[in-house]
């Protein structure tokens, strides 16, 4: 039997056949039902604009910024089993991975690489959009939903930056942290809840590898979710050529 | 009809309570929240802060010469030595929390985060520090050391003679 | 036009009662078509094989990236050495500049805020699409606003020495007072200054002071925040 044959006798089976409901075939009917019966595809829509695929369009910003995205969960759980949020085991910890743990250092530098790639990325998605008129009417609230995917990046890379507890963590964080208690009012407050002490310490070690690992990366999925799907309730991509209603 | 008013109102009536029973129920809700607000903002805050004492013992003061300024790098202080007495000095820099550094060969306190310069009484000469480095609450104790205050700053120069 | 009608033209807003517009085209015009349908494309597979190959050259790029150049790692923090400089990450080191130069007030908390805030409403205001030259409707009044604006911003960033964002405001406020200025046959050129929205330059100026501001934290500050040339050796 043939390779292709076997294939097609799996996705056949009743098997397949109750998870992929949209069954076999080339049809655009098949192709369609692949997409909207997929809860995660489902976000998206089953037909594009053929323009909206030209590489000058998007420069696929908003996709390379998902596979960063991507890249950084993966890579990120792998290093939570190596990582202990203590001061100072933490900075241990990176000494493990770089030298002890096989390729900790590579899993390492792939997550460091891939968060700054992602702010590149999304900072320049924010721009080609702009550029590109794509933030305009009816596309107005994913463009805020952008806006707010931009801050959870920027909190991300931050409290992530605070991690490995070395010098440039702590002094990076310190300074940071100080611009919070300028704020008038609940400025200084706001530095004691995020730090949960007056210096940057072991629970603020604690607090932000909560925030890094759980509450922002939650938050940005929820959003990442709604700004998909909007693409395809405000009309797909915008390719800036006019057409009909 | 009859029949159909009476319906019109019993639907009516229906309506009534149980748009009442959404607002009391958003009510409670709302209260919930807030007492949830409250727990949470008490959670968050800790009760017992395992950090350093503000209150640093300097030593005997006669360790400081005359017309001196000693970084306390462990503390984040300066302790300075003038004509008129001795007074401890925050190395904290008001700006955003770097600590400074005392540069001897110049006679400055310097900033290497942000490039703020000070003397050595703390006034600010360069740079983007809102306020002077403030002077601490220093007094000797019963056994002749020392000591600093490091959570109390002056509101106005203080000496202390030896 | 004398000739014999079977209907009657009505407009209507109730789309429940009249749901088909229908256009019609009298001998004196024509259907002019301005764009065609686009064609379609599946996105199962189309889209999502090239979503695969994008995301795949990515983590390519990255892969070969983590393997020859490692992530900085620093020595234990130690809160009693602030290093000298004390940098933060790149895309905050623009933040960093600001703070040089404006108290944190100002440097860190409200200049941030304006600029989420500016980054939220741009689609909600001052929406130019139809491309109408932005020139056209009250020149006078626009530019004495415009002016203002751009005389204060000025004075402001002169006053806290920030050439570093002072340059770049001067040259974008130029270039777009360049199209206010009508000459008798407007070039492609003029006409490209005027066709844009104010949004367009606001974006412009964010985007050159954001990235002069970045460059100059990393690659031209050195110890206790001195300008250095990024050749010169330490």
């Amino acid at each position: 039997m043939k390779l292709s044959e076997a294939v097609v006798g799996v996705r056949n089976s009743r098997v397949w056949r109750s998870v992929f409901r949209a069954g076999t075939g080339d049809t655009n009917l098949h192709r369609s039902l692949a997409v909207q019966q997929n809860v995660f595809m489902h976000l998206a829509s089953v037909k594009v604009r053929r323009r909206a695929l030209d590489f000058g369009v998007t420069w696929y910003l908003g996709t390379l910024s998902l596979g960063c995205f991507l890249i950084l969960v993966v890579t990120g759980i792998l290093l939570m089993l190596y990582y202990h949020p203590s001061v100072p085991q933490g900075y241990a910890d990176m000494k493990d991975l770089q030298f002890v743990v096989s390729a900790g250092v590579f899993l390492r530098n792939l997550h460091r690489w891939s968060a700054h790639a992602m702010v590149l990325l999304v900072f320049a998605h924010m721009f080609k959009v702009f550029y590109r008129g794509a933030y305009r009417p009816p596309r107005e609230f994913n463009w805020v939903v952008g806006v707010v995917l931009l801050m959870l990046t920027l909190f991300l890379s931050y409290t992530g930056y605070l991690l490995p507890w070395d010098q440039l963590a702590f002094w990076a964080i310190t300074v940071g942290s100080n611009i919070m208690s300028a704020v008038p009012l609940m400025g200084a407050k706001t530095r004691f809840l995020i730090l949960g002490g007056n210096t940057v310490n072991a629970n603020a070690l604690l607090r932000f590898y909560v925030l890094h690992c759980v509450i922002l990366p939650l938050i940005a999925v929820v959003f990442l979710a709604v700004h998909f799907w909007r693409i395809r309730k405000d009309g797909g991509l915008h390719t800036g050529e006019k057409t009909h209603e | 009809m009859p029949g159909e008013a009476k319906k019109a109102c019993s639907g009516a009536c229906e309506e009534c309570s149980r748009r009442r029973f959404t607002a009391v129920g958003l009510g409670a809700v709302a209260i919930a929240g807030a007492g949830s607000a409250v727990f949470g903002y008490s959670f968050l805050s800790p009760n017992a802060l395992y950090e350093p004492s503000p209150i640093v013992d300097a030593g005997k003061p006669d360790r400081y010469p005359l017309d001196s300024v000693t970084p306390d790098v462990a503390s984040g202080l300066y302790i300075v030595h003038r004509a008129e007495g001795i007074y401890a000095l925050s190395a904290v820099c008001t700006h955003l929390g770097c600590l400074t550094a005392w540069k001897p060969d110049l006679g400055i306190i310097a900033c290497p985060c942000h490039g703020s310069k000070f003397h050595a009484d703390g006034i600010k000469f360069e740079g983007p520090a809102p306020r002077p480095l403030p002077w601490l609450k220093t007094w000797v104790n019963d056994d002749g050391n020392l000591l600093i205050d490091r959570s109390e700053p002056l509101t106005q120069k203080q000496f202390v003679r030896i | 036009m004398s000739e014999p009608k079977d209907f009657t033209a009505s407009m209507d807003s109730d789309s429940h009662r009249t749901p088909v517009r229908v256009a019609f085209v009298t001998r004196r015009t024509s259907p002019h078509v301005e764009a065609r349908d686009d064609k379609n494309v599946m996105t199962y597979p189309e889209v999502l094989l090239r979503a695969a190959v994008a995301v795949e050259v990515l983590l390519l790029g990255l892969v070969v990236w983590s393997l020859f150049w490692d992530a900085p790692l620093e020595g234990l923090a130690d809160p009693m050495l602030t290093p000298n400089p004390a940098k933060a990450p790149w895309y905050f080191l623009g933040l960093q500049e600001l703070l040089h130069y404006f108290p944190p007030v100002v440097g860190g908390v409200i200049i941030p805020t304006l600029v989420v805030m500016a980054l939220i409403v741009i689609p909600y205001f001052g929406i130019n699409i139809e491309a109408e030259g932005f020139w056209i409707k009250d020149r006078e009044k626009k530019m004495r606003v415009l002016g203002s604006v751009a005389v204060a911003l000025v004075a402001f960033l002169a006053w806290f020495n920030v050439y570093a964002v002072l340059i770049p405001t001067v040259l974008i406020a130029g270039i777009m007072f360049l199209g206010a200025f009508a000459s008798p046959k407007p070039g492609r050129l003029r006409r490209w200054l005027d066709s844009k929205p104010l949004s367009f330059w606001i974006m412009s100026w964010f985007l050159t002071a954001a990235i002069i501001l970045t460059a100059i934290g990393t690659f031209f500050r050195g110890a206790g925040w001195a300008w250095v040339m990024p050749w010169s050796a330490e």
